[in-house]
């Protein structure tokens, strides 16, 4: 057996290392370091430092307006290693940094619940709907999906003219409808998160009607020749039978949905982009604000960290869900 | 006879690489970011003038970067620094982000390079953006040169004015009562895109007595009564006159369209659109500042300056210094202005044969260039990002019915006090 073979022979004894596997994981982890694991722990790192580059290099007596820093003298440009004082900005609302912390939260939840479910809702609907044999009903399914194939920024262009006052489309549906209310919807404290909101769903709706498309169609029929015999009507069948067949399809979709809420940035950059201050910010939005717009690196960092944290979470738990589901069936 | 040929093929390319390494070693690579704001040729404008650089010096190689808009240009700018990478010699960008570009340390004063006989050419108004005292010492140092420039004018629609047997306005009250006269159900009187509020509100308030910034570089004057009379008088323009559309118009880029299909009779718009509006409107186009609130006109500038970048070597600086020097000659300046509406920034331009002729054909760029003259300072002012932030959000929360002109303010001073307070 030349050498070459011998290492790629599979482990006969178990005990001695089996390097190939490792070997061939290796580039990919490389970069998974570099680009993964490397940014993610310099992050940390960065969110413990003051730092300005947009101020003058003057030094002067100043407790640089964050909490449990003491004041002395010291340049208000940074860095300056100050420790936790960001997150304890951030969970103190007098301070400039926690009052916009609450505000991008609420909006990032407020954003989260609203569009989630319904668009989960919707996707479900859409897939019911066009997961029949009629004839034209590919028609049907490429306007539900056709928003799904443009870019984010795409649909958002779209929607600044849908969200014209006056003669927007938007605008002159809700009229229709008997809606009298404010018609600018995009640069308005009060409405400029539902107008995120509204993208986003128009957008996501058709994306996860395919993951439910595919998850009805490969349902098994049995089932539902068994209720047939029963007696059993399209209420009680949708409730008792495709529900929770598919309720490994919903969680997939939810955490996916829940991610990708977080993730949006491209609508915010088109629609809202400096115009609305604070009231229509998400979190991933604000983190570019503050390091590009305001240059504020240390707090962009915290927020990056609890981005990275919120992620991690909804990422592992959709891990664990979905390896727990597999071994139950 | 073949090892021959091979040797003296050999020695040619030898001689190649020791001529081509030699110009290498001589020749200084000057490149420049350049944002792209505007809808005119800038890319081939601006190729034409380094061609013509470059065969009157062949040593110098100049390279235009188009990094797309004025953020993205600063951004990169800020990136590359911050990563270490290689910068580029000189950029564009905005003459109102002189300080975060100083305080960053990515630009370098020229007070060494400028001449006072080159600076005095310049109409002084260019230069109220360019000057910056960073180091404290009571001493304000040049960082930009004004290249280019724009200001926020009137434009109207002067037929349908003579046929309304309306005078072109001189104050607020005459603006807003032709406005009111020229509206129909097909066209607004006035449109004022402010979505983006604070330059094309500056002229406003401006010509209510007073600006929102003053020399200094850490104070801002919004809650005095000539702002909260240039905020109401933006809400009367709908509320009282109804010559406009009610609240936050987001119609910068459709204005200028507007006013040539006759869909608004007047517009405030940037200079820059004056290219485009001439050359697409089949009626006579008036042009002026803004006017006050008692009379005469007002106006702000904008635009972009050339900035140095810090940490070149020194024979890239000076070849550098060299092009800006002749990229800012009056016959470069005049060119520019005419082949892409920006301003001219040098006054002895307005003497050659070319912009008299140009002028002659249009008398609009020669009323703009009036407002020059009387043009305030641009808002700018330390941690610039901040505190345009909280000045429009209460801008448009009263736009949007919220609140009223003085309490939203109010409410803007306060807090552009807050973030301002760590400077002093």
């Amino acid at each position: 057996m030349t050498s070459v073979a011998r290492i790629f022979a599979p482990n006969e004894r178990g005990k001695k290392i089996n390097l190939p596997p490792y070997l061939l994981i290796l580039p990919t982890f490389i970069f998974v370091i570099l680009f993964t694991i490397y940014p993610t722990l310099s992050v940390f790192r960065a969110s413990q430092e003051y730092y300005h580059p947009n101020r003058p290099n003057r030094t002067q007596m100043t407790d640089l307006n964050l909490p449990g820093v003491e004041e002395a003298s010291r340049s208000i440009r940074g860095p300056h290693e100050v420790g936790l004082a960001y997150f304890r900005a951030m969970l103190d609302p007098s301070t400039s940094e926690g009052e916009t912390f609450f505000q991008v939260m609420r909006n990032t939840l407020v954003y989260t619940i609203i569009t989630v479910p319904v668009t989960m809702l919707l996707a479900f609907a859409f897939a019911v709907l066009v997961n029949r044999s009629l004839r034209w009903i590919g028609i049907a399914r490429v306007a539900f999906f056709y928003p799904t194939m443009l870019p984010l920024v795409s649909a958002a262009t779209i929607w600044l003219f849908f969200f014209t006052p006056d003669y927007g489309l938007w605008n002159v549906a809700l009229r229709l409808l008997g809606y009298t209310g404010q018609e600018n919807w995009i640069i308005n404290r009060d409405l400029g998160l539902w107008a995120l909101m509204i993208v986003s769903i128009w957008k996501n709706a058709g994306y996860f009607m395919i993951f439910y498309l595919a998850g009805l169609q490969s349902l098994p029929q049995d089932v539902y020749e068994a209720a047939d015999l029963d007696g059993a009507n399209w209420l009680t069948k949708m409730f008792r039978i495709t529900l929770p067949l598919l309720r490994r399809t919903t969680l997939f979709v939810s955490v996916v949905a829940i991610i990708t809420a977080f993730q949006n940035i491209d609508h915010a950059l088109v629609l809202t982009n400096e115009l609305v201050t604070g009231e229509a910010d998400l979190l991933l939005y604000e983190i570019y604000k503050q390091r590009f717009v305001l240059g504020n690196y240390g707090f962009a960092n915290a927020l990056t960290v609890v981005m990275i944290l919120v992620l991690l979470i909804f990422t592992l738990s959709n891990f664990f869900l979905s390896e727990r589901g597999s071994d139950e069936r | 006879m073949k090892s021959r040929s091979l040797s003296l093929l050999l020695a040619l390319f030898l001689l190649v690489i020791a001529v081509t390494g030699a110009s290498a070693q001589d020749s200084v690579k000057v490149e420049i970011y350049f944002p792209i704001a505007v809808d005119s040729p800038i890319t081939e404008i601006l190729q034409g003038y380094a061609d013509a650089y470059m065969a009157d010096n062949p040593n110098v190689e100049v390279v235009w970067s188009f990094e797309g808009g004025y953020g993205d240009v600063k951004n990169r700018l800020l990136t590359v620094a911050e990563g270490g990478g290689e910068l580029p010699a000189l950029a564009i960008m905005l003459a109102t982000d002189i300080y975060d570009l100083r305080n960053a340390e990515v630009i370098q004063p020229l007070d060494g390079y400028a001449s006072e006989e080159y600076l005095a050419d310049f109409t002084p108004t260019w230069l109220s953006n360019s000057y910056y005292d960073y180091d404290g010492d009571g001493t304000q140092e040049l960082y930009g040169i004004p290249f280019q420039r724009s200001t926020v004018l009137l434009y109207y629609n002067a037929d349908l004015l003579t046929e309304a047997g309306l005078a072109v306005p001189s104050n607020w009250e005459e603006l807003a009562t032709a406005a009111q006269a020229l509206t129909t159900d097909s066209r607004q009187g006035i449109l004022v895109p402010n979505s983006w509020p604070y330059w094309v509100f500056q002229p406003f308030v401006a010509g209510a007595g007073e600006n929102i910034v003053s020399d200094s570089d850490v104070e801002v004057f919004f809650d005095t009564p000539a702002v909260v009379d240039a905020l109401q008088y933006w809400v009367d323009l709908y509320n009282v006159y109804h010559a406009t559309p009610v609240g936050v118009q987001s119609n910068w880029g459709d204005a200028p369209g507007a006013l040539v299909d006759g869909a608004a009779a007047m517009i405030v718009h940037s200079s820059g659109s004056m290219r485009t509006i001439l050359d697409n409107a089949d009626f006579t186009v008036g042009v002026m500042g803004i006017p006050g609130k008692d009379g005469g006109q007002y106006t702000v500038t904008g635009g972009g300056n050339l900035y140095m970048t810090a940490g070149i070597d020194d024979a890239t600086a000076q070849a550098t210094w060299a092009f800006v020097e002749w990229l800012t000659q009056p016959e470069r300046t005049v060119d520019w202005s005419i082949q892409t509406g920006y301003y001219n920034t040098r006054s002895s331009g307005f003497d050659l044969d070319a912009w008299k002729e140009y002028a002659g054909a249009n008398p609009q760029a020669d009323e703009a260039r009036a407002s020059v003259d009387f043009a305030a300072r641009e808002f700018s002012v330390q941690s610039l990002g901040d505190v345009r932030d909280v000045f429009h959000a209460e801008i448009l929360a009263v736009l949007n019915g919220e609140l009223e002109p003085a309490a939203a303010m109010a409410a803007a001073q306060e807090q552009a006090d807050q973030i301002l307070s760590i400077f002093k």
